[in-house]
Order: structure tokens, then sequence, then C-alpha cells
């Protein structure tokens, strides 16, 4: 990853800009919707991989700190939601797409079956993601 | 299955504010099929899109809709060897597939 960063900044101009988009494990929160309402069923659970890859990158971008080749200039955490039709279709696709990053506990998965099975005929799922966006200069 | 990533479109609208592509020379790690690319492309001077996986770069240039040809290109490379002069570059975005 440091020796990533240091080919980046080898092929940019001065005062170019790197742009870092990535997710950030936060115990995501589990939700169940509808126009009528909305009910948190769990979280969602960050598991070691996933955990071992944010302190990489972290760590990273602090030695290109470090090492005087980036500046960080600004810096936003903001949310994006990833959407079911319904309770299994979410569990199919966290199991299969994001195993071994992040993991839905028994407690969250059965919360979240029953209050989609429960709820409006218009509920849906959703994960809210957290992203964390960076620009940094080149030095 | 029905699914939605961002239906509010909130991570094309932090990259555009954070990124200012208008004009510059993009560089962007991990482009995986195109999925993040296709939401500025039309904006920069010129964008090479790299990624690991040919299968993905396919699809990508299959995507690739005609008037942006001779704007946007693919190359299969990893971050860590880049095939790229030094200064190629004005803007680079490393966007993490997940």
């Amino acid at each position: 990853m440091v020796h990533a960063l240091d080919e980046i900044r080898r092929v940019l101009i001065k005062d170019g800009s790197l742009i870092d988009l990535r997710p950030l494990g936060d115990k995501w929160r589990v939700e169940v919707f509808s126009g009528r309402e909305t009910r948190q069923t769990g979280n969602m659970t960050d598991l070691p991989a996933g955990v071992e890859d944010d302190n990489a990158a972290n760590q990273a971008m602090r030695e290109g700190e470090r090492n005087s080749w980036f500046l960080r200039e600004s810096e936003k955490l903001f949310s994006i939601h990833y959407i079911w039709d319904t309770a299994s279709e979410m569990e199919e696709w966290i199991d299969s797409e994001w195993e071994g990053f992040v993991g839905l506990g028994e407690e969250t998965r059965r919360a979240t079956r029953s209050a989609w099975a429960l709820g409006d005929a218009d509920s849906r799922v959703r994960v809210e993601v957290k992203v964390l966006i960076t620009r940094w200069k080149k030095l | 299955m029905t699914f939605q990533k961002d239906p509010d479109q909130n991570e094309t609208k932090h990259l555009l504010q954070f990124a200012g592509f208008p004009g510059r020379r993009v560089l962007e790690i991990g482009c995986g099929e195109g999925r993040l690319t296709w939401r500025y492309a039309g904006k920069p001077a010129m964008t090479v899109g790299i990624d690991p996986d040919r299968d993905a770069l396919r699809v990508a240039t299959i995507d690739r809709p005609s008037d942006l040809e001779e704007r946007v290109h693919f190359s299969n490379a990893r971050a860590e060897w880049l095939p790229f002069p030094k200064e190629t570059f004005d803007l680079a975005v490393l966007a993490w597939s997940f």
C-alpha cells in the first residue's frame, strides 16, 4: 500500500490531487423501512479482515503524510444506502459480497426478517454504509 | 434480486465536490467495471482507469459510451507499478471496491 502511494505520487504533477474514497467499517446500521416508518433492526458486525484493511489504509496514508508525500486538504465522512426488497435478499448479498469484511449476527438477522415480514406491504431493507472521502495534495 | 446502491447518489455528489474534474487528466485506480468512472467521465479532459482484473476491464470497455472513446481509456495494471511516465496526471482517484 505504501509502495502504491509512492507510485501514485510519481505519476501526479506537483500540487496534483489524490482522492481516497473508501468504506469505513463502523457497525453499519440495518433498517427496515417503508413509506410510513423506519425501524432499526440491528447493526452489522465489523470482521477482522475489514478492520485490518481499514487499519492498513490508515497506516499507509499516515506514512505518506510523514514522508511529506501528501498533505491532507479536506476530509468528510458520509453515508450511502444499500437497499434490498426483502430481508433474505439482503442476507444473501451480505453473505456473498461482504464475506469476511462485515457480517450479520443472528440477532440482527432474526430481527430484520421479523420486522420485514410483519411490516407494511412496501417494506424494504437497507444498510447504511459509512464512506470516508479525503483529498490529498501532492507535495 | 432487486438491489439499489446509493439511490440518493451521495457518493457521486461528494466525489464531484472533492475532486474538481473539469479539464483535468485523471487516473482512477481500481476502476473495475467502471461503476464509478461513468459518473464523472464526461468532465475530465482525459481519464485512464486501471485494474488488475482483465474481465472487469473488458466490461468497462464494452460499456464505454462512443462519445468518450477518445477520452477514456483502460489499462490492466496494479497501483504498485503504474505504467505511466512521471507527472502524467493532475488527479488520482483511489476508489476502494465495496
